[in-house]
Protein backbone atom coordinates (compact mmCIF):
# COMPACT_ATOMS: atom_id res chain seq x y z
CA UNK A 1 0.00 0.00 0.00
CA UNK A 2 1.34 3.51 -0.95
CA UNK A 3 2.60 5.44 2.24
CA UNK A 4 1.50 8.79 0.02
CA UNK A 5 -0.41 10.28 -1.88
CA UNK A 6 -0.15 9.06 -5.52
CA UNK A 7 -2.90 10.77 -7.44
CA UNK A 8 -1.87 12.09 -11.29
CA UNK A 9 -0.64 15.53 -10.12
CA UNK A 10 1.58 13.61 -7.93
CA UNK A 11 3.23 11.26 -10.48
CA UNK A 12 3.46 14.33 -12.42
CA UNK A 13 5.17 16.28 -9.91
CA UNK A 14 7.55 13.13 -9.90
CA UNK A 15 8.74 13.28 -13.20
CA UNK A 16 11.20 13.89 -14.92
CA UNK A 17 12.63 11.60 -12.67
CA UNK A 18 16.43 11.33 -12.46
CA UNK A 19 18.73 9.32 -14.78
CA UNK A 20 19.63 6.50 -12.19
CA UNK A 21 15.76 6.29 -11.02
CA UNK A 22 15.09 5.92 -14.56
CA UNK A 23 17.77 3.61 -15.19
CA UNK A 24 16.26 0.92 -12.42
CA UNK A 25 13.16 1.20 -13.49
CA UNK A 26 13.93 0.41 -17.53
CA UNK A 27 16.25 -2.61 -16.07
CA UNK A 28 12.67 -3.93 -14.21
CA UNK A 29 10.84 -3.23 -17.44
CA UNK A 30 12.27 -6.26 -19.04
CA UNK A 31 12.18 -8.93 -16.50
CA UNK A 32 12.49 -8.97 -12.70
CA UNK A 33 15.56 -8.78 -11.18
CA UNK A 34 17.30 -8.53 -7.78
CA UNK A 35 19.78 -5.43 -6.25
CA UNK A 36 22.73 -6.86 -7.78
CA UNK A 37 21.50 -7.78 -10.92
CA UNK A 38 19.76 -4.17 -10.93
CA UNK A 39 23.19 -2.37 -10.17
CA UNK A 40 24.87 -4.33 -12.74
CA UNK A 41 22.44 -3.69 -15.49
CA UNK A 42 22.26 -0.02 -14.86
CA UNK A 43 26.04 0.11 -14.73
CA UNK A 44 25.51 -1.92 -18.74
CA UNK A 45 23.25 0.52 -19.91
CA UNK A 46 24.72 3.69 -19.00
CA UNK A 47 28.00 2.30 -20.16
CA UNK A 48 29.52 2.45 -17.22
CA UNK A 49 29.01 6.03 -16.23
CA UNK A 50 25.72 5.72 -13.60
CA UNK A 51 27.51 3.82 -10.95
CA UNK A 52 25.39 3.31 -8.39
CA UNK A 53 26.19 2.50 -4.43
CA UNK A 54 24.48 -0.60 -2.89
CA UNK A 55 23.04 2.11 -0.21
CA UNK A 56 21.70 4.54 -2.98
CA UNK A 57 19.80 1.47 -5.21
CA UNK A 58 18.42 0.38 -2.01
CA UNK A 59 17.16 3.66 -1.00
CA UNK A 60 15.76 4.42 -4.10
CA UNK A 61 14.06 0.87 -4.17
CA UNK A 62 12.33 1.87 -0.36
CA UNK A 63 10.98 4.92 -2.01
CA UNK A 64 9.76 3.38 -5.14
CA UNK A 65 8.24 0.77 -2.93
CA UNK A 66 6.36 3.34 -0.75
CA UNK A 67 4.93 4.26 -4.09
CA UNK A 68 3.96 1.41 -5.34
CA UNK A 69 5.63 1.89 -8.25
CA UNK A 70 7.65 -1.57 -8.04
CA UNK A 71 6.82 -4.41 -5.72
CA UNK A 72 9.38 -7.19 -3.98
CA UNK A 73 8.93 -10.88 -3.96
CA UNK A 74 10.95 -14.21 -3.10
CA UNK A 75 12.44 -15.61 -6.43
CA UNK A 76 10.93 -19.26 -6.35
CA UNK A 77 13.99 -20.50 -7.89
CA UNK A 78 16.95 -19.49 -5.58
CA UNK A 79 17.33 -21.76 -2.75
CA UNK A 80 16.96 -19.54 -0.10
CA UNK A 81 14.36 -17.52 -1.48
CA UNK A 82 16.44 -14.66 -2.66
CA UNK A 83 14.28 -11.17 -2.73
CA UNK A 84 13.29 -9.50 -6.29
CA UNK A 85 11.73 -6.32 -7.48
CA UNK A 86 9.28 -6.28 -10.85
CA UNK A 87 7.45 -3.31 -11.81
CA UNK A 88 3.54 -2.84 -10.55
CA UNK A 89 0.91 -1.77 -13.38
CA UNK A 90 1.47 1.88 -11.85
CA UNK A 91 4.94 1.92 -11.97
CA UNK A 92 4.92 0.94 -15.78
CA UNK A 93 2.46 3.60 -16.47
CA UNK A 94 4.80 5.71 -14.93
CA UNK A 95 7.41 4.71 -17.33
CA UNK A 96 5.23 5.15 -19.95
CA UNK A 97 4.99 8.69 -18.76
CA UNK A 98 8.10 9.37 -18.55
CA UNK A 99 9.02 7.84 -21.84
CA UNK A 100 6.07 9.60 -24.21
CA UNK A 101 7.32 12.87 -21.62
CA UNK A 102 10.88 12.60 -23.36
CA UNK A 103 9.82 11.68 -27.17
CA UNK A 104 7.82 14.77 -26.86
CA UNK A 105 11.14 16.91 -25.38
CA UNK A 106 13.03 14.70 -28.78
CA UNK A 107 10.47 15.66 -31.12
CA UNK A 108 10.66 19.08 -30.20
CA UNK A 109 14.06 19.74 -29.93
CA UNK A 110 14.43 18.06 -33.47
CA UNK A 111 12.03 20.31 -35.09
CA UNK A 112 13.25 23.29 -33.58
CA UNK A 113 16.60 22.79 -34.26
CA UNK A 114 15.71 21.68 -37.83
CA UNK A 115 14.25 25.24 -38.21
CA UNK A 116 17.20 27.18 -36.91
CA UNK A 117 19.30 25.33 -38.92
CA UNK A 118 17.36 25.75 -42.05
CA UNK B 1 35.84 -4.51 4.57
CA UNK B 2 32.86 -6.70 5.46
CA UNK B 3 32.84 -5.45 8.78
CA UNK B 4 32.79 -2.13 7.80
CA UNK B 5 30.03 -2.76 5.70
CA UNK B 6 28.09 -4.28 8.79
CA UNK B 7 28.97 -1.45 11.03
CA UNK B 8 27.23 1.14 8.50
CA UNK B 9 24.26 -0.73 8.19
CA UNK B 10 23.92 -1.08 11.93
CA UNK B 11 23.46 3.27 11.01
CA UNK B 12 20.17 2.64 9.32
CA UNK B 13 17.02 2.66 11.63
CA UNK B 14 15.67 -0.50 12.66
CA UNK B 15 13.20 -0.83 10.16
CA UNK B 16 14.93 -0.24 6.86
CA UNK B 17 17.82 -3.03 8.55
CA UNK B 18 14.76 -5.04 9.13
CA UNK B 19 13.55 -5.42 5.49
CA UNK B 20 16.73 -4.82 3.84
CA UNK B 21 19.81 -5.35 5.74
CA UNK B 22 20.59 -8.62 4.86
CA UNK B 23 19.50 -8.26 1.37
CA UNK B 24 22.04 -5.55 0.93
CA UNK B 25 25.15 -7.68 2.47
CA UNK B 26 24.35 -10.11 -0.15
CA UNK B 27 24.24 -7.41 -2.51
CA UNK B 28 27.92 -6.03 -1.15
CA UNK B 29 29.37 -9.02 -0.85
CA UNK B 30 28.36 -9.99 -4.41
CA UNK B 31 30.21 -6.43 -5.57
CA UNK B 32 33.52 -7.58 -3.26
CA UNK B 33 33.54 -11.32 -4.99
CA UNK B 34 33.65 -9.56 -8.62
CA UNK B 35 36.62 -7.44 -7.95
CA UNK B 36 38.73 -9.73 -5.75
CA UNK B 37 40.80 -10.31 -8.32
CA UNK B 38 41.49 -7.11 -9.25
CA UNK B 39 43.87 -4.48 -8.26
CA UNK B 40 44.07 -2.58 -4.51
CA UNK B 41 43.12 0.78 -5.89
CA UNK B 42 40.13 -0.58 -7.42
CA UNK B 43 39.55 -2.30 -4.10
CA UNK B 44 39.72 0.36 -2.39
CA UNK B 45 37.80 2.58 -4.83
CA UNK B 46 34.90 -0.21 -4.21
CA UNK B 47 34.96 0.28 -0.39
CA UNK B 48 34.95 4.17 -0.26
CA UNK B 49 32.17 4.17 -2.79
CA UNK B 50 30.01 1.37 -0.87
CA UNK B 51 30.92 2.91 2.51
CA UNK B 52 29.99 6.56 1.83
CA UNK B 53 26.82 5.37 0.13
CA UNK B 54 26.22 3.15 3.40
CA UNK B 55 26.83 6.24 5.33
CA UNK B 56 24.84 8.60 3.00
CA UNK B 57 21.86 6.36 2.72
CA UNK B 58 21.51 5.81 6.76
CA UNK B 59 21.42 9.56 6.86
CA UNK B 60 18.77 10.12 4.65
CA UNK B 61 16.68 7.52 5.94
CA UNK B 62 17.17 8.64 9.85
CA UNK B 63 16.41 12.55 7.85
CA UNK B 64 13.27 10.84 6.66
CA UNK B 65 12.26 9.40 9.92
CA UNK B 66 12.48 12.41 11.60
CA UNK B 67 11.52 14.96 9.41
CA UNK B 68 9.32 13.24 7.11
CA UNK B 69 10.60 15.23 4.49
CA UNK B 70 11.06 12.54 1.27
CA UNK B 71 13.52 12.90 -1.65
CA UNK B 72 11.66 12.99 -4.57
CA UNK B 73 12.00 10.29 -7.62
CA UNK B 74 12.96 13.20 -9.88
CA UNK B 75 15.47 14.98 -7.50
CA UNK B 76 16.49 11.45 -5.81
CA UNK B 77 20.33 11.38 -6.32
CA UNK B 78 20.61 15.16 -6.77
CA UNK B 79 19.68 15.52 -3.41
CA UNK B 80 16.88 18.39 -3.74
CA UNK B 81 14.39 18.13 -1.19
CA UNK B 82 11.39 18.49 -0.98
CA UNK B 83 7.90 18.08 1.06
CA UNK B 84 5.80 15.54 -0.02
CA UNK B 85 1.80 16.23 -0.55
CA UNK B 86 0.87 13.69 2.07
CA UNK B 87 3.04 15.02 4.48
CA UNK B 88 1.59 14.87 7.72
CA UNK B 89 2.11 17.01 10.66
CA UNK B 90 2.61 14.82 13.65
CA UNK B 91 -0.23 14.72 16.46
CA UNK B 92 2.58 14.48 19.49
CA UNK B 93 3.73 18.06 18.16
CA UNK B 94 0.07 19.51 18.66
CA UNK B 95 0.00 17.90 22.05
CA UNK B 96 3.21 19.41 23.41
CA UNK B 97 2.09 22.24 21.88
CA UNK B 98 -1.15 22.58 24.16
CA UNK B 99 1.00 21.56 26.74
CA UNK B 100 3.51 24.17 26.69
CA UNK B 101 0.03 26.69 26.00
CA UNK B 102 -1.01 25.09 29.39
CA UNK B 103 2.28 25.93 31.17
CA UNK B 104 2.56 29.17 29.77
CA UNK B 105 -0.84 29.98 31.06
CA UNK B 106 -0.86 28.50 34.63
CA UNK B 107 2.21 30.62 34.85
CA UNK B 108 1.21 33.84 34.03
CA UNK B 109 -1.90 33.38 36.02
CA UNK B 110 0.35 32.07 38.87
CA UNK B 111 2.47 35.09 38.55
CA UNK B 112 -0.94 37.24 38.83
CA UNK B 113 -1.52 35.47 41.70
CA UNK B 114 1.68 36.29 43.43
CA UNK B 115 1.35 40.07 42.34
CA UNK B 116 -1.98 40.41 44.11
CA UNK B 117 -0.80 38.75 47.70
CA UNK B 118 1.80 40.95 48.41
CA UNK B 119 1.47 43.90 49.68
CA UNK B 120 2.25 46.75 47.78
CA UNK B 121 4.44 48.59 50.58
CA UNK B 122 7.98 47.76 49.04
CA UNK B 123 10.17 50.46 48.61
CA UNK B 124 10.23 51.43 45.26
CA UNK B 125 12.90 49.66 43.12
CA UNK B 126 15.65 51.64 41.42
CA UNK B 127 15.38 50.11 37.61
CA UNK B 128 18.58 50.22 35.53
CA UNK B 129 17.39 51.34 32.35
CA UNK B 130 19.95 50.43 29.37
CA UNK B 131 20.22 53.21 27.04
CA UNK B 132 18.83 52.47 23.29
CA UNK B 133 22.14 52.99 21.88
CA UNK B 134 23.90 50.25 24.21
CA UNK B 135 20.97 48.21 22.74
CA UNK B 136 20.99 48.40 19.34
CA UNK B 137 24.46 48.37 19.47
CA UNK B 138 25.12 45.49 21.58
CA UNK B 139 22.06 43.22 21.97
CA UNK B 140 19.90 43.45 18.30
CA UNK B 141 22.85 42.55 16.45
CA UNK B 142 24.17 39.78 18.23
CA UNK B 143 20.45 38.49 17.97
CA UNK B 144 20.56 38.67 14.36
CA UNK B 145 24.14 37.42 14.04
CA UNK B 146 23.02 34.24 15.83
CA UNK B 147 19.87 34.02 13.19
CA UNK B 148 22.07 34.72 10.18
CA UNK B 149 24.70 32.20 11.72
CA UNK B 150 21.95 29.56 12.54
CA UNK B 151 20.73 30.27 9.06
CA UNK B 152 24.19 29.85 7.26
CA UNK B 153 24.62 26.33 8.98
CA UNK B 154 21.07 25.03 8.23
CA UNK B 155 21.79 25.82 4.35
CA UNK B 156 25.49 24.20 4.53
CA UNK B 157 24.24 21.09 5.62
CA UNK B 158 21.76 20.97 3.34
CA UNK B 159 24.27 21.96 0.70
CA UNK B 160 26.28 19.11 1.71
CA UNK B 161 23.60 16.61 1.58
CA UNK B 162 22.63 17.55 -2.00
CA UNK B 163 26.49 17.62 -3.31
CA UNK B 164 26.40 13.64 -1.69
CA UNK B 165 25.09 10.87 -3.22
CA UNK B 166 25.51 8.50 -6.59
CA UNK B 167 25.98 12.29 -8.84
CA UNK B 168 29.12 12.86 -6.71
CA UNK B 169 30.18 9.74 -6.79
CA UNK B 170 29.74 9.15 -10.62
CA UNK B 171 31.44 12.54 -11.37
CA UNK B 172 34.48 10.71 -9.09
CA UNK B 173 34.11 7.94 -11.09
CA UNK B 174 34.59 9.87 -14.27
CA UNK B 175 37.30 11.74 -13.07
CA UNK B 176 39.52 7.74 -11.84
CA UNK B 177 38.68 6.88 -15.77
Amino acid sequence: MALYDMSPKAIIESLPLTEPVLLILLSLAGRPQHGYAILKDVERMSSGRVLLSTGTLYGALRRLLDDDWIERFAEEETPRGRQAYRLTSQGRRNLHLEIDRMKHITRLATLRVATKES
Amino acid sequence: MLNVYRALLCLYPAEHRQVFSEEMLEVLLAARNEISEQKLFARGRLMVRESAGLLMGALRERFRRFTGIHHELSSFVSGRLAMRNGFRFPKTTIVFMLLILGGVLSAIKRGEDIAASVPNANPPITVHVQSVHSILLGGMPLFFAFFYAAGLIGWAILFALRRSGVHRLAGMSTEQK
